[in-house]
């Protein structure tokens, strides 16, 4: 019992001495994405674009003299698990940056950790805006990045006058379909032509959903689906709506949560027409998504995809690593100063910038999904400053958020004053 | 004199047919090089119209070709071409006029035409005038559907025309049934549409009352005086009824500018405020003005000073409301043809709630056949022997990888389903078979540890599939023939892969049942979960009995894995959703019955959808409800539906 308690202090001891010997000449990144539970079917992918970008920037020099280190963890879709793995990043690791969450509902989780702790973290996913914390900068879309323009498409190119907002049930969906509920009150649709479901993680029975969407054409008025349905339940979604055989010409359905990744473990066949709004399509036809792309599929196979957060942590990355060279240095504050104003290249073509809202000017496409689960982009804007707070709400649209010259990333612009800097609301 | 003039008629009509006809497509195009190139539902409309209006033999294909996404602007000079993919990324163009090949590009030089669904939708109504008579069945169809979805009463006179020399009767059948459509909303003659309204008597189509509501829409008016006689009147509405709120009527009539805005709390505030004077309003101090009599009396002695609007309340509310008539009219003229809609859709409407509450009924049988599918294995492992199996959820969705692995190999879909249930089954009963020998025949009788290890089991199982398959969701891809729903009628439908589902459930209700009381293993199971000792003595061995059962309950359970990969999803993680219904339907069913499971699942099932019918904005709510009513249900019958009595109930 002795000698085995000995050779486990000494095991213990070397590798927490390789560990620190290690840490002298690295540059730590975290990596906060789920390897386990529902939302690794997104997930999975952004760990592995992480991966890739950090070796490709280790073959480039590394950052700032040194080589650059990832440490993964899994905090296995449990939300809580998220801030307990940010802390242990932050204070066990010594990382000097996180690039992680998927959902809100885990984001939110770690917002306090990470204010805390003064870290640093780049949030990749589209989300529900309303919200600016010091210690984020959002990479994915906001509401009018995102949701917005795929309503007004809705409104302006399809005719849609119903429409049916299907959700997951957490914060994400519920925040943004109260966006669009005001917005599309604001546009004049009626209360009795919103319907509004919310489903489980995971919901797998959508037989009757799908038959009150049908039956909402009752009254002659052009049906349309607003999606933001999160994860695997998409899969049986689209099965049912496929089996139903409804056109995307009859009941169009726009998802916000649904790109390239999610699709490959579908036959899309059935679904062809049917849409979804992002800032990125693998289909993007310029010279650096190709090599993207190619690059991808040299890592991690042929049959792999590329989709939009991935794109989003290839713009957040290579800003952070720009920021960090402009500092010389990776000190959190340095960085954030360094990072206001950064620009790098789209892989749609254009240009990406930083605003002091934390938020990235960003093109917004719209895609058909086709026959082999690519999307083919119908619809593309110019670049679109994201908005921290929405201007449809009453309660937020008097909000500004400044991390640059305000220094608040909630001012309400009608006192002039700042409502708070932290982010617990 | 005359025929001069008809002679210049002739020549104007000729020289303005001469001009239509002078502009080629790509002209017409290149006139409207802008929208074209930025193409929206909302512009393109005219450009469209003109192509198809040019009499152009070539407007049809430029079209069709247009649609399917076909057409490409070169770079270099904007012109515009069908392109037909010869390699990848490099496309064989043709003039759009003349149907000449052009050379091949690569699509660097090239930008393609990417007409968006409602861009689509208008050129297929362009269209619909030179598909509608054409040979081929399919574009005849492709015609009709562009009509259903977007009817106008141009298509009227051609639909009723082409339907006579139409061949095909599939095709007749619907074109017939639009043109009754079309005849309802833009035939002139009322006779004619109330015979096509009352020709539709209790009819499903969601169509057909997509074409009727609209003509029932009504708006609400007032009238001081009579009630008008020009307009189609629905009846009068009397404020402060169900059908009108007084509020409403009144703001009616403050919109119309015909009564004065009520009063508030706050104007009255706002008012007093404005007239304060010192110490004093209207000779009341302000001290006193907490009491809101007291300000309405400051308030109406400011009125009769004028200084003010008079008071409006409630009493001169009701009062100006009594001197007007409120009435709704219909959108739609003919009164005869707003009765008759009306009359229609009274009749539909009850059909369309019962065909609702039937189709509720199809969706909940099917949930049931879906939960009973899962819980069948449990309700051996778990009914008849005793054995807390959490893992069961994890035999599930071994047996849904079965499936997804014996589709990489053989292509064919049926042959593989069919492949993969033997297959499944077998890969199950073995899995089954090893975790009982190697770890629950250590644990019978002692239930805690038995849950503690198969919950490990399951954990490990379950990260095994992750490493081997990976986190991502494997497509599991029904047979063709199982593509698509059994439609009854518009309201009731279901899909063809829950029929199987629902019939693979009664399959393995009988194999159960079958095997349970007609064979040896049958007859030894019973015995030896009655009483193993004497059923040792008797000379059978309970260990290989038991072996075997276990093993059948996870074979079951992997044939259940793989159809619900059908119609789900394949994850590492599936066997996760169904656990937890599987233990509820067997706990509430009857522990030891195969009966009990079935009712259990069947309650379960209409239970969920019932809640769900109750509460159609939230889905998780209804799960919530459920799971409240059975833990309540399980308080006042502990041994669930179908309790085993006597001496088989055992402790």
């Amino acid at each position: 019992m002795t000698f085995l308690k000995k050779t486990a202090a000494s095991v213990f001891a070397l590798s927490a001495m390789s560990g620190a010997a290690f840490a002298a000449d690295t540059i730590k990144v975290g990596v906060l994405h789920s390897l386990s539970g529902t939302m690794a079917i997104s997930e999975t992918t952004l760990k592995d674009t992480m991966l890739m970008l950090i070796d490709e920037q280790n073959a480039k020099g590394g950052l700032l003299g040194k080589q650059l280190e990832a440490v993964v963890v899994d905090p296995a879709s449990d939300w809580p698990l998220f801030a307990e793995k940010a802390r242990e990043l932050i204070s066990v690791h010594d990382v000097d940056v996180i690039f992680g969450n998927w959902t809100s509902v885990s984001r939110k989780s770690v917002l306090p950790v990470i204010e805390e702790l003064n870290g640093l973290l780049f949030y990749p996913v589209q989300y529900e805006g309303e919200e600016s914390s010091k210690n984020v900068f959002y990479t994915g879309a906001a509401p009018n990045q995102q949701a917005i323009p795929a309503t007004d498409y809705f409104l302006e190119e399809l005719g849609v006058e119903k429409f049916a907002l299907l959700g997951t049930d957490y914060v994400y969906p519920r925040t943004t379909n109260n966006i669009l509920e005001a917005y599309l009150q604001g546009k004049g649709v009626a209360d009795s032509d919103i319907f509004v479901n919310y489903t489980p993680f995971g919901h797998s029975d959508w037989s009757k959903i799908v038959a009150d969407v049908v039956a909402l054409g009752a009254d002659g008025k052009k049906v349309g689906v607003i999606s933001t349905i999160n994860g695997d339940a998409n899969i049986g979604f689209y099965k049912e709506l496929a089996a139903a055989g409804i056109s995307a010409d009859d009941i169009p359905v726009i998802a916000f949560s649904v790109g390239e990744e999610e699709l490959s473990g579908l036959d899309t066949s059935n679904l062809v027409g049917h849409l979804a709004a992002w800032n990125y399509f693998q289909s993007a036809d310029t010279e650096v998504n190709e090599a993207f792309v190619a690059k991808w599929k040299a890592t991690m196979g042929e049959e792999r995809v590329t989709n939009d957060p991935m794109e989003a942590h290839y713009i957040g990355f290579n800003m952070w690593v720009n920021a960090a060279t402009a500092a010389d240095t990776t000190d959190v504050d340095a960085v954030r100063t360094a990072m206001y104003g950064q620009e790098f290249g789209n892989l749609t073509g254009g240009t990406a910038v930083m605003l002091p809202n934390h938020h990235l000017a960003k093109p917004v496409l719209i895609g058909e999904i086709q026959d082999d689960g690519q999307f083919d982009i119908i619809s593309q804007t110019d670049e679109v400053a994201g908005d921290a707070w929405t201007d449809f709400l009453p309660e937020s649209a008097v909000l500004k958020s400044d991390w640059k010259d305000l220094g608040c990333g909630m001012y309400n612009m009608n006192t002039e004053t700042c409502v708070q800097t932290l982010s617990n609301y | 004199m005359l025929r001069i003039l008809f002679a210049c008629l002739a020549l104007m009509c000729w020289c303005q047919t001469g001009l239509a006809q002078d502009l080629t497509v790509q002209e017409i195009l290149q006139q409207n090089k802008k929208l074209v190139e930025k193409s929206s539902r909302k512009t393109i409309g005219p450009v469209i119209e003109e192509i198809a209006a040019s009499n152009l033999s070539q407007a049809q294909i430029f079209l069709e070709a247009w649609s399917r996404k076909q057409v490409w602007q070169r770079r270099s000079d904007g012109l515009f071409f069908i392109g037909t993919e010869v390699a990848k990324r490099q496309y064989a163009l043709s003039d759009p006029d003349s149907g000449d090949a052009i050379g091949e590009f690569t699509t660097k030089d090239l930008k393609q035409l990417k007409p968006n669904s409602g861009v689509r939708a208008l050129i297929a109504t362009a269209l619909v005038q030179f598909q509608l008579t054409d040979p081929n069945p399919a574009k005849r169809a492709e015609a009709l559907l562009a009509m259903e979805r977007a009817p106008t009463g141009e298509h009227l006179a051609p639909l009723r025309s082409s339907i006579n020399d139409e061949q095909d009767a599939t095709l007749k059948a619907r074109k017939s049934r639009l043109e009754r459509l079309l005849t309802i909303s833009f035939d002139p003659d009322p006779t004619a549409r109330v015979a096509a309204i009352q020709s539709f008597e209790g009819d499903l189509g969601v169509d057909v009352r997509a074409t009727l509501n609209p003509l029932v829409v009504k708006t609400l008016n007032v009238t001081a005086g009579d009630l008008p006689d020009d307009v189609n009147i629905a009846g009068v509405v009397k404020p402060g009824t169900d059908d009108l709120d007084r509020t409403q009527a009144y703001d009616l009539l403050v919109a119309g500018k015909l009564a004065p805005a009520p009063t508030t709390a706050n104007d009255i505030r706002a008012a007093l405020v404005d007239h304060i004077d010192g110490n004093h309003v209207a000779k009341v101090s302000v001290d006193q003005l907490s009491d809101p009599m007291i300000r309405r009396q400051a308030y109406d002695r400011l009125a009769e000073q004028s200084l003010v609007p008079a008071f409006i309340g409630d009493a001169d509310i009701t009062k100006t409301l009594h001197g007007y008539t409120f009435f709704q009219t219909y959108g739609e003229t003919s009164a005869e043809v707003t009765a008759a809609a009306e009359q229609a859709l009274i009749q539909i409407e009850l059909k369309v709630g019962m065909n609702q509450a039937f189709d509720l009924g199809l969706d909940a049988i099917s949930l049931a056949s879906i939960y009973f599918l899962a819980a069948i294995g449990l309700a051996i492992t778990f009914g008849v022997m005793g054995v807390i199996n959490m893992a069961h959820g994890e035999f599930i969705m071994m047996g849904a990888y079965t499936g997804y692995v014996v589709q990489q190999v053989i292509p064919n879909h049926t042959v593989s389903i069919l492949v993969a249930l033997p297959l499944a089954f077998a890969v199950t009963f073995a899995a089954g078979v090893a975790m009982e020998r190697l770890v629950i025949r250590y644990l019978y009788n002692r239930p805690l540890e038995t849950l503690l290890a198969t919950f490990g089991i399951s954990i490990a199982l379950q990260q095994l599939a992750k490493n081997i398959f990976g986190t991502q969701a494997r497509p599991l891809t029904a047979p063709g023939w199982l593509d698509g729903a059994w439609v009854m009628n518009d309201v009731v439908s279901i899909s063809y892969i829950r029929v199987a589902i629902f019939i693979l459930a009664l399959t393995f209700l009988g194999v159960f049942l079958f095997i349970m009381k007609r064979t040896r293993l049958g007859l030894e199971t019973r015995t030896v979960t009655q009483n193993p000792r004497m059923a040792a003595s008797m000379g059978i061995n309970p260990e290989r009995v038991n072996m075997l059962t276990f093993g059948l309950g996870s074979g079951i359970a992997g044939v259940a894995g793989v159809a619900i990969g059908l119609f789900a999803k394949v994850t590492s993680e599936m066997g996760n959703d169904y656990i937890v219904q599987s233990f509820m339907t067997v706990v509430v069913g009857g522990v030891g019955n195969i009966w009990g499971a079935l009712a259990g699942a069947t309650m379960i099932g209409f239970l969920q959808k019932g809640i769900e019918w109750g509460n159609p904005s939230n889905t998780l709510a209804a799960q919530t409800y459920m799971i409240i009513f059975i833990i309540i249900f399980i308080q006042f019958r502990p041994r669930g539906i179908i309790a085993l009595k006597g001496r088989a109930a055992g402790d």
